[in-house]
């Protein structure tokens, strides 16, 4: 019995050796490319590792005046656009998700129905006309474009009532007969204890924004404007023959969303769990 | 006094709701309902013209004038899309489930295992496409010089649908595997043992217990994965440019192309409506069938 056991152990790690070896090459390939000189790839052709190790390509990228693929700027206008995307969806899928949880209100469970509808449908129907909304807006362009219509999404509304249901209603009543207003209750009682699902969607929220990619490309023309994700489509054009450039874009350009899974991976994947969950 | 007290709380949810509710107006269902109407109408998005209601015109054109380069366009685009999800969506769902059961099995190292084939679906598209194109790349790429190629993946079929389902397969599986091995501790312990006391081979119980017992998960992300790869669009823009000769130019590749024309050509959005609502509907349907399958048991 424990001999079969640790048979199946064996099997089951050289299958994922195998697997993580092809997971990490890509990633591995990519880093290696980035450090090595663009001369060094033309003169000596393929090689794993770079006979040298240079940041050179970094310093070019960011230093180089070339106005098509300003990475810098492409990268802090995610920053504050993929910020400010999910501090809005915090806010206002919050207080939503309060309301549908702990209040009695006339329409309440219509509301709530027609929301949890709506997310079975696809997003391929509304993109165009959402395009000539937000040219009437005067949002195209503009940051806007990029912060506000992905922010109404229901799931997340979903996500953090179902755990707002969770919380004890008594903590609620006794707050209110302190004498503590629905917002102070709101704030100071439930959003605390709820830190845990708002970290869930915070993140998904972030990385979603980061890594949009059709949509921009749509409502951002001005080059200056654009942010990272559809900036490597232009990065990969402009440096299709310096691959160290390339991968050394793709490099900074991953840096945040890698960085918050590094310190995060398990609320992404009790995030991920957590929906199949409640859907499936 | 009493009356105004009760009128305040009445209004607060309302207020509470309001911010999503405004937004959640004008961002979705605006333009939802835009969208099935600009599917019955002439329009360019670009103009100040208000749309032309031509009835079932745009429907006809795309599905059954043979004469017409849009009907050319749809069956294609569609055409392509299909054969990718028939080609990704059986990998994306098996795959991952070997991983979940190799990494239950707990071997050494699975925690590392499960943090590194998840850490993909957290790359922007465009990067995981920009990584693996120079992968591909014929004098410079790894696959090629591995394996002592000299193989132009993506300018022949069958390799550049092979490159595209398996930069696919690499972005996406992650999320499938986390809610499979989520769904694995979840078996029955009792169960499977008392099934090894009456001789149960592993292969019996994977297929009469565990599969079973993983079916809702299994249910559903075969329907998340199935609709979320119809929607294919970054891969084959970026690996092939649609070729060779529009063999994975995707249909949403078309319908961007027709309603944002890239050189100042005229915005045919009525058309493109349409496609983007015969699209949406497969979608809708099959994510229908699951409510139906789930209902049934």
């Amino acid at each position: 019995m424990k001999k079969k056991t640790s048979i199946g152990k064996t099997i089951a790690f050289v299958f994922c050796l195998v697997f993580a070896i092809i997971w990490l090459a890509p990633l591995a390939q990519s880093l290696m490319t980035s450090l090595k000189a663009e001369k060094e790839i033309k003169m000596s052709g393929y090689s794993f590792f770079p006979q040298t190790f240079t940041f050179e390509s970094y310093t070019d990228l960011f230093s180089t005046r070339s106005d098509s693929t300003p990475i810098l700027k492409w990268f802090l206008n995610s920053l504050l656009t993929s910020t400010a995307a999910t501090l809005l969806v915090l806010v206002i899928s919050s207080t939503s998700a309060y309301a549908y949880a702990r209040m009695e209100f006339k329409g309440r469970n219509l509301l709530f129905g027609i929301l949890m509808a709506t997310m079975i449908f696809p997003s391929i129907i509304n993109l165009i006309p959402l395009y000539k909304i937000c040219a009437a807006l005067h949002m195209i362009n503009t940051k806007w474009a990029l912060i506000l219509p992905g922010a109404s999404g229901a799931f997340n509304i979903f996500l953090i009532r179902q755990f707002m249901l969770g919380i004890p209603k008594e903590l609620d009543e006794a707050a209110k007969i302190d004498g503590a207003s629905s917002l102070q209750i709101f704030t100071r009682i439930i959003l605390p204890l709820c830190a845990p699902v708002l970290t869930v969607v915070a993140m998904f929220a972030f990385t979603g924004s980061w890594n949009d990619f059709l949509w921009p490309t749509l409502v951002i023309s001005n080059v200056d404007k654009m942010t990272i994700t559809p900036g490597m489509q232009i990065l990969k054009g402009t440096y299709d023959v310096y691959p160290s450039h390339a991968m050394a874009g793709g490099i900074v350009s991953v840096l945040p969303t890698f960085i918050l899974f590094l310190f995060a991976q398990k609320y992404f994947i009790k995030g991920m769990q957590l929906q199949s969950a409640v859907k499936g | 006094m009493k009356q105004k007290n009760r009128k305040k709380t009445n209004i607060t949810p309302y207020l509470f709701i309001a911010p999503q509710i405004i937004l959640f107006c004008i961002f979705f269902l605006i333009p939802a309902g835009m969208g099935v109407f600009a599917a019955f109408t002439k329009w360019d998005i670009f103009s100040p013209e208000m749309p032309t209601f031509v009835g079932l015109a745009n429907f006809k054109e795309i599905l059954f004038n043979a004469e017409s380069t849009y009907y050319r366009f749809f069956r294609t685009g569609f055409t392509n899309t299909l054969i990718f999800v028939v080609l990704a969506v059986p990998l994306c769902i098996v795959l991952p489930l070997l991983m979940a059961l190799a990494i239950h099995k707990k071997p050494f190292g699975h925690k590392f295992f499960q943090s590194l084939f998840y850490m993909p679906t957290v790359l922007s598209i465009s990067t995981v496409i920009l990584i693996w194109y120079y992968m591909f790349n014929k004098n410079l790429g790894l696959i090629n010089n591995f394996f002592h190629l000299k193989t132009n993946w993506l300018g022949k079929q069958p390799t550049a649908w092979f490159a595209i389902v398996l930069v696919t397969v690499w972005w996406t599986i992650g999320t499938n595997m986390v809610i499979y091995i989520a769904a694995l501790n979840g078996v029955s312990q009792d169960i499977l043992e008392a099934a090894s006391v009456d001789g149960a081979s592993s292969t019996r119980k994977f297929f009469s217990i565990v599969l079973p017992s993983i079916r809702n998960q299994l249910s559903y992300t075969v329907v998340l994965t199935t609709v979320a790869q119809f929607n294919i669009y970054g891969q084959p823009l970026m690996l092939t440019s649609g070729g060779p000769n529009n063999s994975t130019n995707v249909l949403l590749m078309v319908i961007r192309d027709l309603a944002f024309p890239s050189f100042g050509g005229k915005s045919i959005s009525g058309l493109a409506s349409a496609m983007a609502l015969m699209l949406g509907i497969v979608m809708i349907a099959i994510a229908l069938l699951q409510y139906r399958f789930v209902g049934d048991e």
